[in-house]
């Protein structure tokens, strides 16, 4: 009997498996996780912290679902190297597991910086439901809390934080919050909203060192500016997490490298989710592209090509949707280029009372990018146009119409229609 | 299983459908308390015109939906036997990931409720309202082919 192993329980682990168990009744399957909790739906600890989600409404795959689908779960195991050649992994009590077929599906860490004190109590990740349980208990002593990173981990943990009554002061090293998915415009509509809701936002610094004896008092500015807390959350971005397959000859650059199988370079061990380095459709190049919906695509991919199935992963692109205090807003793929590029065409709309700013990007009648704010309706469509690669000079002047939508580009696509008779 | 067709020649783009989904799934019920209304019910389906015609445009609820793949809440899940993407409203948290991933930019926002707006096929009802709103018979409520 064939023994597939999956590390890592969230999206892209759990995807995969569901994916093998619709055709391989039989294989035996083992997902191990060195989280110490049931799957869940990691994007929703930030409602959870706010106190807007409760916590069985976490819950990703019940019980029931390994033994309903045969698969024995490891809990709380945490998996310290591959080694190929012997198809084994070894874990961290010394002990083996070995393989057929392999997905290394383990996600991604908080990167916390070197900085004097970062090691204290009240110092925290926000990335796991471990992350937020911890946060929660000091929640009745802590009155003020900084949280260092402007990007959307920052800014949900900021969020839920000042829901539950905590002074929030944001610190961001660049001018802008969420520079990895908004153009400095866009941004300015979504810092309003937050700087209207009562939480503070400093750009341009960066924290030095962190200050208190054993138990945290504040935090030190790279202006001297010291500012105290009784709490920090560390959201400077994430890393995949490869240590596993250091000093193996599985390729890495910033995550586990796939081909388009979404094969590592050893053909029996595969890779999705957050740690995987696959193509990225927008960029025409590898790239990481850490989201829910693309670990759980990437995660069926490689699943269904652990059974044999051959199946080719068409591609990623970076983005991301947000709500913020009553502000929608989508990023896809390119959504800053530099001005006055030549290669590069924009169309704009905006309307600041309504708090509505749209720009897409094209390249040689091709959409690259988009940036919504305020009225996000035909994210969708967007996303098509780039995921296809769809010329759309003959649409350049309507896409951002009142009236566009699907029906404008449905000669366009490659799909045959027959809702429409 | 039963789905939506659109006999587009017949479209006069009257939005006859938009006003029954949206009246159809309001709490009053009523039209003339509901456009009095701050906050009128809104439609799960809009009309757009393009090259001559017009298209009444709704969630058809996709044999592999891209938006159940994508909901991080839970709050979707695709209903086999209804031929339906079922949304679960109390666990839907308004991340909007639905939107972003509709290929036919058939799911709208609703920003003031955080839910977005979907067809539903008014499933407690024998067929949609927007089906017999229809003046011209565009709209058909028939076995999928």
């Amino acid at each position: 009997m064939k023994q597939l192993v999956v590390i890592g329980n969230s999206a892209a682990g759990i995807s995969a498996v569901e994916a093998i168990r619709k055709v391989d009744k039989t294989s035996k399957i083992i997902v191990i996780s060195d989280e110490d909790y049931p799957s869940y739906y990691r994007c929703l600890i930030s409602y959870y912290l706010a106190g807007q989600v409760r916590e069985e409404k976490l819950l990703y795959r019940s019980e029931s679902f390994y033994k309903e689908n045969n698969i024995e779960l490891r809990l709380n195991r945490k998996v310290m190297r591959v080694e190929p050649k012997r198809n084994r992994i070894i874990l961290e009590d010394k002990s083996q597991l070995s393989y057929d077929s392999l997905l290394i599906a383990t996600g991604a860490s908080p990167k916390f910086p070197h900085l004097a004190g970062i090691k204290k109590r009240n110092v925290f990740g926000f990335r796991t439901i471990k992350d937020v349980k911890e946060i929660e208990k000091i929640l009745p002593v802590a009155k003020n809390a900084c949280i260092l990173g402007g990007g959307l981990i920052g800014l949900k943990a900021a969020y839920a934080l000042k829901k539950r009554n905590i002074e929030v002061k944001l610190i961001v090293k660049s001018k802008q919050v969420l520079s990895q998915m908004l153009d400095y415009k866009a941004a300015g509509f979504v810092q309003k909203k937050i700087e209207e809701n009562g939480i503070e936002l400093i750009f341009g610094q960066d924290a030095v060192e962190i200050i208190g004896d054993g138990e945290l008092k504040a935090i030190k500015l790279d202006s001297g500016k010291v500012i105290g807390c009784s709490l920090v959350i560390v959201a400077k971005g994430v890393s995949p997490n490869t240590d596993l397959v250091k000093d193996t000859p599985i390729n890495v650059r910033e995550g586990i490298i796939a081909n388009e199988f979404l094969q590592t370079n050893i053909p029996n061990i595969y890779t999705a989710g957050d740690v995987c380095e696959g193509f990225d459709l927008v960029l025409n190049a590898p790239s990481v592209n850490a989201l829910w919906p693309i670990a759980v695509e990437q995660g069926r991919v490689a699943g269904q090509n652990m059974t044999g199935q051959g199946l080719k992963y068409q591609g990623s692109l970076g983005m991301n949707s947000l709500e913020f205090f009553g502000l929608a807003v989508v990023s896809l793929g390119i959504f800053k280029i530099k001005e006055d590029d030549p290669n590069f065409e924009e169309i704009k709309f905006l309307d600041e009372k309504q708090n509505i700013y749209k720009k897409l990007i094209l390249k040689d009648n091709y959409l690259v990018g988009a940036v919504l704010v305020g009225d996000i309706r035909n994210s969708g469509v967007f996303l098509r146009l780039i995921r296809e690669r769809i010329n759309i000079s003959s649409l350049k002047d309507k896409l951002l119409n009142e009236n566009f939508g699907y029906p404008e580009i449905m000669d366009l696509v490659n799909q045959k229609e027959n809702l429409y008779v | 299983m039963k789905q939506l067709y659109y006999e587009v020649k017949k479209c006069l783009g009257c939005k006859s459908c938009e006003f029954a989904c949206a009246l159809t799934h309001s709490l009053t019920g009523e039209l003339f308390k509901e456009i009095n209304k701050e906050d009128p019910s809104l439609p799960r389906k809009k009309v757009l015109f393009s090259k001559g015609n017009n298209y009444p445009v709704s969630c058809r609820h996709c044999r592999e939906p891209k938006c159940v793949d994508a909901c991080m809440a839970g709050a979707l899940t695709y209903d086999k036997e209804k031929g339906m993407v079922l949304h679960d409203e109390s666990s839907c948290v308004g991340c909007w990931m639905c939107v972003m991933v509709c290929p036919y930019g058939a799911i709208r926002p609703n920003i003031k409720t955080k839910l977005p707006l979907r067809c539903d096929k008014c499933k407690d009802k024998d067929e949609p309202a927007c089906v017999s709103a229809c003046p011209t018979g565009a709209v058909i409520w028939k076995e999928e082919a």
